[in-house]
């Protein structure tokens, strides 16, 4: 849904802040870091479900079509970034050091580094639990079934408002997790830089097929690996041009995207 | 004996695994009303959507006016002189009835956006041409006095009809109209009846999916019947509803004993 | 509540002929007379009120009309219009300062050059439809920005300098800092926009245009030739939004990728939502709104941006429909076509 797309954009100018500001090294290190993860989940997940439920919610309720909560997700989206660049007084903000980046060793030629470590795999547990979450959960079969047919689910006993809250949620948490190892890496963040990666999760949705998790984690990683190899052949600033021609290229072949179900099949 | 006006030779259509249709062959003879009948499920709408051209067809050949069908876009079908209405009422619900019509007629226009931008003699006759005939169906199909309500505050009825004076609106050889009767009383069933031979009489061809049996059997020159994507019978409406066959696909009493 | 719409549309149905010469002259005469209203209540803080009119609003509202046909008529969603106003105004920016042509004379080949980039980005990108071909436009625009930052011949970062402001006309000068000339210019733009708007809208294209908006796979069913009218809301939506960017260029006088960013294409699709999508006289209105907010909430200095989030926020839910919503009056005929 672009609605949650257009969500995640503006959490992500948010989730920084959650950062718990002291840190210290050795075994409570593990303890600040665990902290500030969930805490900076916690903060945008119910930061996006408040969303959901003041700017969107109405909307879905007078089935206004799809352009008016993108709108309205836009609005949001500049009061929460301006917001936060009032409070930043629109300078970038350093995250102090968490950890020694330490290197843990050699895999070919790439160094490993325990932070871009943590990452990957934290990155790779949430998403098992989501794919779990989805699946096999009685919320995540009634998520599907909301996103498959909601009259249907209605009638069935689903409670909307109830699903569709979760859902934002689940946005949100993923988000504000996304957020934590951004800031881990990158050690300073800013109240704009939620847009661009906005967009890119956006792009990344669209490449690996609206509808399926398993898509946009394949479109996430297909898009990163895209992006580098791009930077690193033509150049830093082509790296956008030639995400958006293969995506291009992509489309074509496969015109809902690398997994994606045709959310419109033509009707007769 | 008239000539066939579009002919459906071994038409086979697979989706994946499911074989919708199975070398199925009938022909529509001009001027003819075939009725298609079967039950749910049989692939009587699949019918439609390959001659519409909704589907390319896994094989076989459709011929519609001596010319196959094969890869011709939608459209261009429309515009050789097919057109259908949709079993769920899929009018342009914010245009009027009128307009829903002239979009209709637009196929056969020869001017197009610049003409009309610009406002060529051409344009301007064809618009006046084309917006007369407009009217001109809907008193037909008697809901004349619709032409400038919007389609969706249109009563059920109207809308059915609509759909119809749309369809001819396309100024089609073949008509094919899907389930016309849907949530119709018998009386106004008994109305389309007579507009449905009123139509045929006006020089149209009509190709017709029904469930309500009376219906079919009272407008149909010919019926035709198809079960799990076969065809099982091609005959006049009498010989049909004998059809031993015919009457165990459909597990005994028709839905609507009117 | 008051429905703006039908009160105006009563009032005009009302008048004959004379009646409706009169409203629109009078209704022109305002609007032209508006850059010397700057001692009034309406002026804008900080920002020269006659610049103001030109830069947003008066563009906005061109583009807005040309976004208007891709989105509002046809239900196209295009994020990505900023690259036809970049495309008209670096053709202005190339060739008024590489070639001897004027303005006048560069106005039409910058509005060709829309247009074919029209062509180019609506033939691959409308085989797609719903959040794909949002995304396809989204990264056309972005690409024409990434490729205006870096091409030597486009000037890199810095742009284009120099542009050469137009020529005068009737003994009118054009120069950088007189608005009021470039506003009255945008404005006979902007009436040659709504004419064409109105005249299609009443013909073949615009019901080929709505009929695809409301259910493009009938349609196509009943004849429509989808895909071309599809291409040719693109194209004329381009060619509006290159002969904003060609004027936009000669009073600028020097122009840079950072003047055609994703926030230009989102803004301009806020203007169509706002004011009503479809409706030419709402959009015309949610630009002017959406364009002069800013600059006259001035005076809340750092909080206006926020201030206008929460106007958009507020703003759809309030009335989703737009301003001034498309709902068609029943009684409002088809109206004038045989002229």
């Amino acid at each position: 849904m672009v609605g949650t797309f257009a969500t995640i954009i503006i959490i992500k100018d948010v989730f920084q802040f959650t950062q718990t500001s002291e840190y210290a090294t050795g075994f409570r290190l593990w303890l600040i870091l665990g902290t500030a993860l969930i805490s900076s989940m916690l903060v945008s997940g119910i930061l996006s479900m408040l969303v959901e439920m003041v700017a969107y919610r109405r909307l879905r309720r007078m089935n206004s079509g799809v352009l008016a909560p993108l709108i309205s997700a836009i609005g949001v989206s500049m009061v929460l970034s301006e917001s936060v660049r009032i409070l930043t007084d629109s300078r970038p903000v350093a995250s102090p050091r968490a950890m020694e980046k330490k290197f843990l060793g050699q895999f070919f030629d790439a160094g490993i580094r325990i932070d871009n470590t943590i990452i990957v795999i934290s990155a790779l547990v949430l998403f098992g639990i989501l794919i779990t979450f989805v699946n096999k959960t009685r919320m995540g079969k009634a998520i599907r079934a909301v996103s498959m047919n909601p009259n249907a689910a209605r009638l069935m006993g689903i409670n909307i408002d109830g699903v569709i809250s979760a859902t934002f949620l689940v946005g949100g948490l993923m988000t504000g997790a996304a957020g934590f190892f951004y800031t881990l890496k990158y050690e300073n963040t800013s109240a704009f830089i939620g847009f661009e990666l906005g967009i890119a999760a956006f792009t990344a949705a669209i490449l690996g097929g609206i509808g399926n998790i398993k898509g946009a984690f394949y479109g996430g990683l297909a898009l990163g690996l895209l992006e580098t190899y791009a930077s690193f052949f033509l150049g830093t600033q082509w790296k956008a041009v030639t995400v958006f021609v293969v995506l291009v290229l992509v489309l074509y072949t496969r015109p809902n995207g690398l997994f994606g179900e045709a959310l419109t099949q033509t009707r007769a | 004996m008239s000539t066939s006006l579009i002919e459906l030779k071994n038409v086979t259509m697979k989706f994946g695994g499911v074989t919708a249709l199975g070398d199925v062959s009938f022909d529509v003879k001009e001027k003819e009303i075939l009725g298609l009948i079967g039950p749910n499920g049989a692939g009587k709408t699949t019918v439609f959507n390959v001659i519409t051209g909704v589907y390319q067809i896994t094989s076989g050949e459709i011929i519609f006016d001596g010319k196959s069908l094969a890869g011709v876009k939608r459209y261009k079908i429309t515009k050789r002189g097919v057109a259908r209405t949709f079993q769920n009422i899929r009018l342009w619900g914010d245009m009027t009835a009128l307009e829903n019509v002239m979009t209709a007629a637009d196929t056969h226009k020869k001017s197009g956006l610049v003409s009309g931008l610009f406002g060529f003699p051409v344009s301007r006759r064809e618009e006046k041409r084309d917006k007369a005939r407009a009217q001109e169906l809907l008193d037909f199909i008697g809901i004349g006095e619709y032409s400038d309500r919007l389609a969706k505050n249109l009563p059920y009825g109207v809308q059915r009809r609509l759909e119809i004076a749309r369809a001819m609106g396309a100024e089609p050889k073949l008509l094919l109209l899907d389930e016309p009767a849907a949530g119709f009383n018998p009386a106004e069933k008994v109305e389309l009846a007579a507009t449905i031979r009123k139509i045929r009489d006006a020089g149209y061809t009509v190709l017709l999916i029904e469930h309500d049996m009376s219906l079919v059997m009272k407008v149909s020159d010919r019926v035709v019947v198809l079960d799990f994507g076969q065809k099982i019978a091609d005959d006049s409406p009498r010989k049909v509803q004998d059809d031993p066959r015919v009457i165990e696909a459909y597990l005994g009493v028709p839905e609507d004993a009117s | 509540m008051f429905n703006l719409r039908d009160k105006g549309a009563e009032i005009w149905e009302s008048q004959g002929r004379v009646g409706r010469v009169a409203i629109a002259v009078g209704a022109i005469a305002i609007v032209a007379a508006l850059p010397f209203m700057g001692g009034t209540f309406l002026n804008t803080p900080v920002a020269d009120y006659e610049s103001v009119l030109v830069y947003p609003i008066a563009m906005f509202v061109l583009m807005a009309i040309g976004l208007n046909i891709v989105i509002g008529k046809s239900g196209l969603l295009d994020l990505g219009y900023v690259a036809f106003f970049a495309i008209g105004a670096y053709t202005m920016g190339l060739l008024g300062t590489k070639t001897e042509l004027n303005t006048w004379e560069i106005l039409p080949i910058g509005i060709a050059m829309a247009m074919f980039s029209g062509i180019i980005l609506g033939v691959p990108a409308l085989k797609l439809r719903g959040d794909y071909l949002a995304i396809i436009t989204l990264g056309f625009g972005e690409i024409v920005r990434i490729v205006a930052l870096n091409l030597g011949a486009l000037g890199r970062s810095e742009g284009i300098q120099g542009i050469p402001t137009p020529p005068g006309i009737f003994g009118i000068e054009y120069a950088f800092d007189s608005h009021r000339i470039y506003y009255w210019t945008l404005l006979i733009l902007i009436l040659l926009a709504i004419w064409m708007v109105r005249r299609l809208s009443a013909r073949r294209a615009g019901r080929a245009w709505e009929s695809i908006r409301q259910d493009e796979d009938a349609a196509e069913l009943l004849g429509v030739p989808t895909f071309k009218y599809k291409v040719w809301a693109f194209v004329l939506g381009a060619s509006v939004g290159g002969a904003a960017g060609v004027i936009y260029a000669s009073k600028t006088l020097f122009i840079a990728p950072d003047n055609f960013t994703l926030q230009i294409s989102i803004l301009i699709l806020a203007c169509v939502v706002f004011g009503g999508m479809g409706n030419i006289w709402g959009v015309i209105l949610g630009a002017v709104i959406l364009g002069y907010l800013p600059d006259r909430i001035r005076f809340l200095s750092d909080a206006r941006l926020l201030v206008f989030g929460l106007v958009l926020v507020l703003m759809m839910n309030l009335r989703p429909d737009g301003i001034l919503p498309r709902k068609k009056r029943e009684k409002a005929i088809v109206k004038k076509d045989a002229s």
